[in-house]
């Protein structure tokens, strides 16, 4: 089990500082870290802050420069671009031992993130808010994956608006980070400490409180190419919806959007994608896995793939309820293990590809992006009942 | 066998036809004699061995049904202590798929073990039996072993061929390679023929002759492939090779940041 030692030289007391915030950092380079530092101390001015960092940022701290930070030690995360089931047990264990009383977590290249979001995300946090979420300002050509899978299934099964369900950046209140490191241990206990964890589903499970707040644009830090972040993500999503069925097949209504809500604004520069290599990998993949396809899908969607597969580039669209049968049909064969798990999420990879083509088409018809992707979460919150009924009784839909 | 040596030798043109026919009367009785000792002697292992088959067979079947009602009995009781509730709560995940519960798990079990145990008393049954039928073939039952042995390779040899070829021609597919099709049909192949010469051999059919046929099957599968891929993707090779020569600092740091026309899926 990890466990966090203060820096010699630093005070060793256990006493929380200040308002009993706990800010653990992510590794990254002494200019990014001179970022954070500068950020920090310009939110919190009149207040010490504890900040728990790997060895190396501690290190290459100047003792001086910050005398109102106080630096502990903490584990190194393995993974740069999201929070693995590690850094939750280790963020726990170190608010457990300083008494934090809230947590903020910050990942690589959170020098990016302004003075305004650190104040946002940790002000809701010390108040009665469980789980604070930045909602990042992105170009319509990045977090697809998020777009296409993730907030929609998040949407439609949890009835939570939370538009970026796994980030890097987070606020966590003690209870929250508890419930965290729970779960979390099922995975460390297991050597799977490099899962990544779904705060909001399990916040929303819980009945705690979530909020999210605009941080405008934040440098994303690097994650691996598709064909490995895919599963990664996309495995212990479906996963953790299984573990969690019985509280989603139950009906919930979805918030409303409040006007405070913040939105991904639209795109103002228009540059056309080339879509030409996400077609050509489907097609590929049409006429290679189509009988993979066929244990997974049922007959209508595989007719209307084929007839896809034949479409111009121009006039391809993927329809918004096609793609959310797509994904629950997937849901259930991860279920049904209807074959290895591996292989069924890299056949998902090419489908993803043409959503994304599809996608790119839609924008630049010029439809907004943004509502597009709200569609489509729609689209999955109609499809919902398929999936329920596809859930509850798999053999009546045998493909 | 002097018996027939001596009518072949009475075969004399000169001789009268009645000393023929007699002659031919008593080949005729000893085959006749010769195929009832046969089968008194199959009938007499088959007499021998019968009550083991039949011990065997009704093993097999008491056990089995043994197995059903003790697996019938288990997922009642499990049930009604609600072993799976509580071990979802245990465990977090609170559904468990119907053929996964650990109810259904303890009950398959216990009725496989019974089968299991039923399986090994029948065989020692036969096995006594086999032992007092001395006439048996010493090496039929060994080679019964082998077969079921060579059964069990080619089933796991089968699978792990289709398991094989669907990882490479998803991963094909993912890597967009145009000849996904063919490289997965190559490894399907490739397994299932050393598959085929080890069942072979297992058997002992064939000798020298599989082991050879294994290696110029094989090794011919693995030059096509090579060649295949060699010609098929030459230029695509040499490009990759140049990238990494040109940058290869740049291949192995990892950028910071992506330029912003790229596509980011996460």
């Amino acid at each position: 089990m990890a466990t966090a030692d203060s820096i010699p030289g630093v005070t060793t007391s256990c006493a929380p500082p200040g308002n009993g915030l706990l800010i653990l950092l992510a590794a990254m380079t002494p200019k990014q870290l001179e970022s954070v530092f500068a950020n920090l101390t310009a939110s919190f001015p009149k207040e010490s802050l504890l900040i728990a960092a790997p060895d190396a940022i501690a290190d290459a701290l100047p003792a001086d420069s910050y005398p109102s930070l106080r630096i502990v030690t903490a584990p190194a995360s393995n993974s740069v671009w999201t929070l693995t089931a590690a850094d939750y047990v280790n963020v726990y264990l170190l608010a457990e031992k300083y008494e934090a009383r809230a947590i903020l977590m910050l990942g690589s290249e959170s020098g990016s993130l302004g003075s305004a979001a650190l104040r946002d995300l940790t002000n809701a946090v010390l108040d009665p808010i469980d789980l604070a979420l930045p909602c990042y300002e992105l170009p319509p050509h990045a977090g697809l994956i998020n777009s296409a899978i993730l907030y929609p299934l998040t949407r439609a099964l949890f009835a939570s608006r939370v538009r970026f369900p796994l980030v890097v950046d987070l606020g966590l209140s003690l209870r929250m980070a508890k419930r965290l490191a729970d779960a979390a241990q099922r995975f460390t206990a297991i050597n799977q400490g490099e899962t990544p964890l779904w705060p909001v589903n399990e916040a929303t499970v819980a009945g705690f409180a979530i909020d999210q707040f605009d941080v405008g644009l934040r440098i994303q830090p690097t994650a691996p190419e598709l064909n490995t972040i895919l599963p990664l993500l996309i495995g212990p999503l479906f996963s953790d919806i299984q573990a969690k069925a019985a509280y989603w097949q139950r009906f919930r209504p979805l918030p409303p959007a409040h006007n405070a809500m913040p939105m991904p604004p639209a795109p103002t520069t228009d540059t056309a994608m080339d879509i030409a290599p996400m077609l050509s990998a489907f097609r590929l993949a049409y006429t290679n896995l189509h009988e993979i396809w066929s244990l997974v899908l049922p007959p209508n969607s595989l007719l209307r793939l084929t007839r896809l597969a034949t479409t111009d580039a121009a006039a391809f669209r993927i329809s918004d309820s096609l793609w959310a049968r797509i994904v629950y049909d997937f849901l259930l064969a991860y279920r049904l293990r209807t074959i290895n798990r591996g292989h069924l999420l890299g056949a998902l990879i090419p489908l993803y590809l043409a959503w994304v083509a599809s996608h790119f088409n839609i924008i630049a018809s010029g439809s907004d992006p943004e509502g597009h992707i709200e569609a489509v979460a729609a689209a999955f919150e109609a499809e919902k009942t398929y999936m329920v009924s596809r859930w509850r009784w798999p053999d009546r839909f045998n493909p | 066998m002097q018996n027939v040596l001596a009518v072949m030798l009475q075969l004399d043109p000169n001789q009268s036809s009645c000393s023929w026919f007699a002659g031919n009367a008593s080949i005729w009785r000893n085959m006749a004699h010769a195929l009832h000792q046969s089968l008194d002697r199959v009938l007499l292992l088959l007499i021998a061995i019968l009550p083991g088959i039949l011990a065997f067979l009704v093993a097999l079947a008491v056990f089995t049904l043994i197995g059903m009602a003790l697996s019938a009995l288990l997922r009642r009781v499990l049930a009604a202590a609600k072993l799976d509730e509580r071990l979802a709560d245990r465990r977090g995940n609170k559904n468990w798929a119907p053929s996964t519960s650990p109810t259904a798990l303890i009950a398959r079990v216990s009725f496989w073990s019974s089968i299991l145990l039923g399986l090994i008393i029948g065989v020692s049954a036969f096995d006594a039996s086999y032992a007092t039928a001395t006439t048996l073939p010493s090496s039929l039952l060994p080679y019964l072993t082998r077969a079921v042995e060579a059964a069990v390779l080619l089933i796991a040899g089968t699978l792990s061929a289709r398991f094989l070829a669907r990882s490479v021609l998803i991963g094909a597919v993912n890597e967009q390679l145009q000849y996904a099709r063919f490289l997965s049909l190559g490894i399907k192949w490739l397994v299932l023929v050393l598959t085929a010469a080890m069942v072979l051999e297992h058997l002992q059919i064939g000798g020298n002759i599989v082991g050879l046929a294994f290696g110029i099957l094989f090794g011919g599968i693995v030059l096509t492939l090579a060649l295949a891929v060699g010609l098929g993707s030459r230029d695509l090779v040499s490009r990759s090779l140049e990238s990494r020569a040109e940058h290869p600092r740049e291949s192995a740091a990892p950028p910071t940041t992506s330029p912003d026309d790229s596509i980011r899926h996460f």
